[in-house]
């Protein structure tokens, strides 16, 4: 990059904002997959004028700019793929306005999940999306991956939240989408664009959030299978009752031997444990639903089933669930975390699927995630130093991914395709489908400037 | 090729099982007051990453994240692949200053403690208006930040021991020198030698330390052995006051800072707060407290190095203390209370001090 350019760019954030630093450029090379490469610069931006003034010249220079949040996306999607300048979105990190009687927030992007959180909280509301990041993922970072999470079988994802954005576009301009009101029809949903668009169309600046009134009652319970189908078939049946838990959890017998074998927990080594929790205003509420839930799950010959008669019970109950992915973490040097997602019907179907991979392939994975909406964990352990192991992986990856879409399922439910899942978009995307979306990402970034080398959008 | 660094021999496994989850952003304290990733547990474990790849090599241009550090563990505390970064760190400080590579705060506090007692180069040790090195049940082992900056809390920490008719005695001492381990150094073996003869001289059974690093240096590094195995036992200040009777008490709103190294490290967080439970009901937590406390920003070696950021993290703690509308914030580390009384600002009306030398005061009221 030319010494004018770094000039220039440090007239913009200030020096103090501008870095080259061996340090930073090493730490903006990743995220949490494996993929990495390395940048040319970093600017800590503070305001929208500045944004609009990077991107303007970024777009006449032709230099990729790459918007980072927490850095905590599971497929490459913040990495600098073609170098560039890295946009570090963690200084605009203001909660605007919280307007509950207009049930919305407005926060700037680098504003972390859990901050909004705890503001909400104040005020008896919450935006629920919830991903496991959220003590340290940012809200631009959620939008622009259409982050979900464990309520999502009940509440959604971000996409359903987001009322409006203000957007820089790559060529320096700023606009605003969507409004203040709950619902709007006016014009194409350029804010759905954007959400989930993993920083390829524009930089978001500025998020209003729909937020809700935080349930105050909920009730936990755990069921246990001997058989895969009959965990599968008391999630389709609990999805006929009428009963929408607000989580339905499930783990693979992988995942629960390797919890059992790296912790005191000591489960039953079955097929399939699932966690379901009920929420609501009242006590009676909440118990009415999990008292269906448990019909249903004594219905379908399960080893036990256990309902929590506290808070402190819930929370052992949920122990199990929130070790897996640390236990996973730690039994190899390296690990994919995948997020392929089908029809709730095919939960089971999938969870077979991928021990069948697994077997085929002779490799470690391990199972778990949201059987309420579809969208399953299975983490690949493997031994990243080793090219056998990594072949092993890679085949593994493909096998799963065309298991996903076989099952009328997607590529990826939370994490988005970024890097790591881009050679697979047309398994999942028509020609036609594929067309359209490069095209509108030639729309709005004819240069290819913004997060260049994701999403297989040049193709 | 070159001969690989220690901190590869001993923690290359735990440095790759770091799976760039970032969860350590959350609550490092160098990144909660600089907003620069490359400076919290992941950044520093991608760099010794692409050290063991053969990318880059330790040098110069890393000091600013490995050697800004506070040691704190909050990283390790909630790190999902059980990444020990702060004793990584610590190896790595080691290797950097084998190979010449160090901050010179660092380089300088390890030249201060060859030539003198205390890590403030200071010659006329504060007398404490008491005698010292007599025969007596217990030694008092103040520690240097104790002895030369925050005197006054350890004269009231001294007068409420003597308040509670404690048989007690002050010794000549020197440096633990622990925190050489920690800045890339070797602890002491002069200074070592001298704790150990003038401890043991005084016939005690055991030590009670006011500083929770001295607490640790004597409790866990094989240097100071010599004095378990003579039979005394190593209490800290806060273990000590557990038990005993207080008959004063105040309306006032007590909070309790846990300092990283009584707290996290030797998992100390109940017998503090019984003591002030005991003198304060108007007890409230700060929103980060036990395991999940914030770091003052003194330790590791950054307040010396980083003065201007170890401050920062002093006053994001200080914020949690305004939060609550806090009277009082009490600790049990004076390095804590001299960080965060040099942090505090002149809008924030409480008072910053130790449990010890509140309770005198309150003694003192009454
Ligand atoms: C342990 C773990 C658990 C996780 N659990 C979940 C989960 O439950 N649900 C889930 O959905 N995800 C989960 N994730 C993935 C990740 O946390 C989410 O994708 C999160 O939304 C990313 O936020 P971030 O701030 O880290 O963004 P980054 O990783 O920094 O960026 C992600 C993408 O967003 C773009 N971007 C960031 N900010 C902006 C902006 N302001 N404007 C435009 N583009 C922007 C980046 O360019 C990049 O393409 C998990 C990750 C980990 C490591
Ligand atoms: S929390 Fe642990 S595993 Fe996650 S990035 Fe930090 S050091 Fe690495
Ligand atoms: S020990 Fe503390 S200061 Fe050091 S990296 Fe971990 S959290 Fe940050």
């Amino acid at each position: 990059m030319e010494d004018r350019i770094k000039e220039a760019l440090k007239e913009i954030v200030g020096a103090d904002n501008y870095t080259e630093q061996l340090i930073d450029m090493v730490s903006y090379s990743y995220d949490a997959s494996e993929h990495h490469h390395r940048p040319t610069c970093g600017v800590w931006a503070t305001t929208v004028e500045q944004i609009s003034r990077i991107l303007e010249m970024a777009n006449r220079e032709r230099i990729p700019v790459i918007p980072r949040g927490a850095g905590t996306g599971l497929s490459g999607m913040a990495v600098p793929a073609r170098g560039g300048i890295v946009l570090d979105l963690n200084h605009m990190n203001r909660i605007l306005q919280i307007s509950i009687e207009d049930r919305l927030a407005i926060v700037q992007p680098g504003v972390v999940y859990a901050d909004l959180e705890r503001a909400l909280a104040q005020h008896g509301f919450f935006f629920p999306p919830d991903p496991a990041s959220g003590k340290v993922a940012t809200l631009g970072g959620n939008v622009a991956t259409n982050a979900g999470g464990v309520k999502g079988a009940k509440y959604g994802t971000t996409r359903d939240y987001v009322l409006g954005l203000q957007v820089v576009l790559p060529d320096g301009r700023v606009m605003r989408t969507g409004s203040h009101a709950m619902k709007s029809v006016s014009g194409y949903d350029l804010t759905r664009l954007f959400v989930g668009s993993e920083g390829t169309l524009g930089v978001v600046t500025e998020i209003i959030l729909k937020i809700n009134p935080k349930p105050t009652a909920t009730s936990t319970s755990m069921a246990t299978f001997d058989n895969l189908e009959d965990a599968g078939r008391a999630v389709s049946q609990i999805m006929h009752s009428g009963i929408i838990p607000s989580v339905l959890e499930i783990l693979g017998r992988d995942t629960i031997r390797a919890i059992n074998q790296n912790t005191d927990l000591n489960l039953p080594e079955v097929d399939a444990m699932l966690l379901a929790e009920t929420d609501g205003y009242t006590q009676a509420e909440t118990e009415y639903q999990m008292s269906k839930i448990m019909d249903i799950f004594r219905d379908n010959h399960p080893q036990q089933v256990q309902q929590a008669q506290s808070e402190a019970e819930a929370a052992s109950l949920w122990k199990a669930r929130k070790s897996a992915y640390a236990v996973l973490a730690r039994i190899k040097t390296h690990f994919v975390l995948e997020d392929v997602t089908v029809p709730i019907g095919n939960v089971a179907a999938l969870l077979k699927g991928v021990e069948e991979i697994a077997a085929r392939h002779e490799i470690q994975i391990a199972t778990f995630g949201h059987a309420g909406d579809g969208n399953l964990h299975p983490q690949i352990l493997y031994d990243g130093y080793d090219p056998a192991e990594v072949k092993k992986m890679e085949a593994a990856t493909a096998d799963l991914f065309r298991l996903a879409i076989d099952l009328k399922g997607t590529l990826t439910g939370e994490h988005g395709i970024g890097l790591a899942k881009a050679p697979y978009m047309t398994l999942e995307h028509d020609a036609a489908a594929m067309e359209a979306m490069r095209n509108i990402k030639k729309l709005f970034d004819p240069n290819n400037i913004l997060n260049p080398g994701k999403m297989a959008l040049e193709g | 090729m070159r001969d690989k660094y220690d901190f590869e021999i001993k923690y290359r496994d735990q440095i790759l099982k770091c799976s760039r989850c970032g969860f350590c952003q959350a609550v490092c304290p160098v990144y909660g007051s600089t907003l620069r990733p490359a400076c919290n547990a992941r950044g520093k474990m991608l760099i010794l990453k692409e050290v063991m790849d053969g990318h880059i090599d330790l040098n110069d241009e890393l000091i600013d994240t490995l050697f800004q550090c506070t040691t704190c563990a909050n990283c390790y505390q909630n790190c999902p692949s059980g990444v020990n970064v702060p004793e990584i760190i610590k190896q790595v400080r080691k290797d950097m200053v084998h190979i010449g590579s160090c901050h010179p705060a660092f380089t300088g506090m390890n030249e201060v403690l060859q030539a003198h007692d205390n890590i403030y180069a200071e010659d006329e040790p504060e007398d404490f208006e008491r005698e010292r090195n007599k025969q007596a049940r217990y030694v008092y082992f103040i520690g240097c930040v104790g002895g030369y900056r925050e005197d006054e809390s350890t004269l009231a920490t001294l007068d409420l021991l003597d308040r509670l008719s404690v048989d007690y005695t002050l010794i000549d001492e020197v440096c633990c020198s622990g925190v050489l381990e920690d800045v890339g150094f070797q602890i002491n073996p002069r200074l070592v030698q001298l704790n150990i003869e003038r401890i043991l001289t005084t016939g005690a059974e055991a030590v009670i330390t006011g500083c929770p690093y001295c607490f640790r240096t004597f409790n866990n590094k094989e240097q100071y052995a010599p004095l378990k195995e003579k039979g005394v036992s190593i209490i800290h200040i806060s273990q000590f006051l557990k038990n005993v009777a207080m008959d004063v008490t105040t309306d006032l709103r007590v909070t309790y800072h846990d300092p990283c190294d009584l707290g996290r490290h030797c998992g100390i967080y109940e017998e503090p707060r019984g003591t002030i439970r005991k003198i304060a009901p108007n007890f409230v937590e700060m929103r980060h407290h036990h395991a999940d406390a914030l770091c003052c920003g003194a330790g590791g070696g950054v307040r010396g190095a980083f003065a201007k950021n170890s401050i920062a993290m002093a006053r994001r703690r200080l914020e949690e203390a305004e939060e609550i509308e806090a009277d009082v914030v009490l600790t049990e580390c004076n390095s804590c209370v001299h960080n965060l009384s040099n942090a505090k600002l002149r809008k924030q009306k409480f008072k910053v001090c130790t449990t010890t030398a509140f309770i005198n005061e309150l003694m003192d009221e009454r």
